[in-house]
């Protein structure tokens, strides 16, 4: 377990405050360091650097959206100018942002994957799936219109580190739908690291938004249906059996709700790394609103915009009721 | 048989038989530590005796309150440790920093390191020390002095009696702080004065007066080495030639080291913020029993700080050794060896050991060098500096050579 924050520009937070830090012992209410995850700073030492008090909170910009496409009565691809520094932090796999129309109050915000940061021209590319009314504002907007924009936010993706891990091999993509956008940084990253991609997609909407960025980092796409009334089709099964037996595959990503993930982990060999998608609810981002909480064995509360795992860890004893 | 030894300082390496601690020490054989060192020897585990000894600068060097020191060459220690513990077939894991363990009830089935690898063992031992990391150093000290531990480099130590459910105890000052500072810095040789240095090479010793302004006898009460938490430690500036530069104090503020004369370029070289503050330790004591095994634990032993409020190197070795000993004989299901009080490294665990139970023992600290344990141990008639004496001792009780004896 780490948190994807420590360290960095925004570590320590306000948990740090309250003694409910993930990473650091002494700010999780210890009286001495049992520093497991080490994060190459002391969480302790930049807090008392900072006259015990918590890092700024994120920033929230307005952006202008400069393209709307809507290849799909559900999906809308919205291209938005930012400020240099904040596309800047926006180039790695997991990169987030919560999005609202600047006239609604922040209870609006929705957090939306970034599927390409350009920070030549400072562009923000985005995928929206109509859900709710948070979506719904969003797809209200055209271009020209001013959007505000909370972030950078990191926690997108599980299983970050076996993602930078994995060079010189075989990847597969295994993605459905939305769960597609995110995971363009991971192929665009994975492709840098001289893999072979093999990308399995069900895309769910009528035009494939993602067609470009799969022609340009997969050496193999597979158009299929993956999951079928909770379950992986037999159709993708048999193909990924014999992807799988091929060998030298050196991670799984997940693009896709929990019910997918979960499939994937009970049918992949556990010698295999995976990384998934982050499907936690999030309102905040920050750690405070408690809306991406999930409670696991022996009372362990994890906070999913901040804790960073591996994808096997995310089911593994949880509660769910 | 599969033994993992967690950390590499003294004890450590007596345990596996590299060096981290080691590379910043230098005082051997000074009071009762001449004692000990020849009874680990008869006891069958000198080799570190050995190696320290080779490499020794000055020897039956006295300064206040200590006769018969032995200093060796800190710049030259640790190559010739490593070169004898891979002679000897262990297999060494560099910059591998243990962060958990996987329990079979009260046994420890293995380990993990930082970078998620797991390796099983049949015992265990942990020689992790109690010093730092950066978090308890800020809490308890005046924070990272950048000593020779690095944590910023290389992680920060991890308890592992408390990965596995263990509590660990502190060590105390007078205050009711807890923890105490290192004792002693080094000075970068060649940013002394000429004529300073040709001086401390030929006697290996020099003191110099600390201007009356600046003699601060508080900073006493908050250090580890009590053995040296005397008054003539502030009044005076110690110096030892170790080949860097001793100074027996735990930190100084450099302008004001600046003003004496023959230090007015001079430089720390460990810690590095040596004019700031030093490291903390005693911070993480497992509780043991005089066999060194831990109490509440099936396969865990524990040696140096980690086994108790012991201060030094000699120490480290002495009960190294020990633990690394009944690591094998646990593992091979014989009973274990505690070394009898007739012994001077079997009374200083024993008597350490019952007195870490007290809240005044928390406040002391246990070495040969000095301070309440060379006391009892000059009352028990236990201090020699007769080779054949001490030989002798720990032949009549039938320990000769015990530790280097093949159990099966």
């Amino acid at each position: 377990m780490n948190c994807i924050d420590a360290g960095g520009e925004y570590c320590p937070c306000h948990l740090a405050e309250t003694l409910d830090c993930v990473l650091c012992s002494q700010l999780s209410g210890e009286k001495f360091c049992q520093c497991k995850n080490w994060c190459g700073v002391c969480i302790y030492d930049k807090y008392i650097s900072n006259g015990s008090k918590a890092q700024n909170l994120r920033r929230t910009y307005t952006c202008t959206i400069l393209k709307k496409k809507t290849p799909d009565k559900n999906l809308c691809i919205l291209t938005l100018k930012a400020p240099e520094d904040l596309t800047r932090e926006l180039v790695y796999p997991g990169s987030f942002v919560f999005l609202k129309n600047t006239e609604n109050p922040v209870y609006y915000d929705v957090p939306i994957s970034i599927m390409e940061a350009d920070v030549i021209r400072n562009t923000l590319k985005i995928a929206i799936k109509l859900n709710g009314i948070k979506t719904k504002n969003l797809f209200s907007l055209n271009e020209n219109d001013r959007i505000s924009v909370r972030g950078p936010f990191f926690n997108g993706i599980m299983g970050l580190s076996n993602i930078y891990e994995a060079k010189n091999g075989t990847s597969l993509i295994i993605a459905c739908g939305i769960g597609i956008a995110p995971s363009i940084p991971i192929m665009k990253k994975l492709h840098s690291n001289n893999n072979k991609i093999i990308s399995f997609i069900d895309t769910q909407f009528k035009n494939n938004f993602s067609e470009k960025y799969l022609n340009d980092y997969s050496s193999k796409i597979v158009n299929c249906r993956i999951l079928e009334n909770g379950y992986l089709t037999e159709n993708f099964k048999s193909i990924l059996k014999d992807c799988l037996s091929g060998g030298n595959i050196n991670l799984i990503h997940c693009g896709g709700p929990d019910i997918l993930i979960y499939r994937i982990i009970q049918f992949a060999d556990k010698s295999i790394a995976l990384s998934c998608c982050n499907n936690s609810k999030m309102n905040c981002g920050e750690g405070i609103c408690s809306s991406c909480t999930k409670h696991y064995k022996n009372d362990v509360v994890k906070r999913l915009c901040k804790v960073q795992m591996d994808s096997r860890e995310l089911f593994k004893d949880r509660k769910f009721i | 048989m599969k033994v993992i030894v967690i950390g590499a300082g003294w004890s450590g390496c007596a345990a596996a038989l590299v060096l981290g601690l080691g590379n910043v020490g230098g005082i051997m054989r000074n009071n009762g530590r001449y004692t000990a060192a020849e009874e680990i020897t008869a006891l069958g585990a000198g080799d570190l005796i050995g190696i320290t000894d080779k490499l020794t600068r000055h020897k039956n060097l006295d300064f206040p309150n200590h006769a018969h020191a032995w200093l060796y060459d800190v710049n030259k220690i640790e190559p010739e440790v490593r070169k004898y513990i891979l002679s000897k077939g262990i297999k060494i894991n560099f910059e591998s920093r243990v962060v958990d363990v996987k329990m079979d009830g009260s046994k420890i089935k293995g380990i993990y390191t930082s970078t998620g690898n797991y390796e099983e063992a049949d015992v265990f031992v942990e020689t992790t020390g109690s010093t730092g990391p950066m978090g308890n150093c800020i809490r308890y000290g005046n924070g990272c002095s950048m000593c020779v531990l690095r944590c910023p480099s290389f992680g920060p130590r991890v308890s592992i009696s408390k990965c596995a459910g263990i509590d660990d105890l502190h060590g105390e000052r007078t205050d009711g702080n807890y923890g105490a500072f290192s004792g002693s810095c080094k000075l970068a040789k060649e940013t002394l004065d000429k004529e300073l240095v040709n001086e401390l090479e030929k006697k290996g010793v020099v003191v110099l007066k600390v201007p009356k302004e600046d003699v601060n006898l508080d900073k006493l009460k908050a250090k580890v080495c009590q053995q040296y938490a005397l008054k003539e430690f502030a009044e005076n500036i110690i110096l030892l030639d170790t080949g860097h530069v001793k100074l027996m104090t735990s930190y100084y503020p450099l302008s004001k080291l600046r003003k004496i004369h023959g230090l007015e370029n001079v430089k720390f070289i460990d810690p590095y913020s040596g004019g700031k503050g030093n490291s903390i330790r005693y911070l993480s004591v497992a509780p043991v029993s005089n066999d060194l095994k831990v109490v509440g634990l099936e396969n865990l032993f524990c040696g140096g700080e980690k086994s108790g409020l012991f201060v030094g190197h000699t120490e480290a070795i002495c009960t190294g050794s020990l633990a690394g000993h009944n690591a094998v004989r646990s593992a091979l299901k014989f009973p274990t060896l505690v070394l009898p009080a007739d012994t001077a490294v079997g009374d200083i665990i024993s008597y350490a050991n019952s007195r870490i139970k007290t809240p005044e023992g928390r406040k002391n600290r246990y070495t040969f060098a000095g301070a309440e344990y060379f006391n009892r141990m000059k009352e028990k008639g236990l201090y020699s500096i007769d080779t054949g004496r001490i030989r002798n001792r720990i032949k009549k009780l039938q320990l000769l050579g015990i530790f280097n004896k093949r159990l099966t």
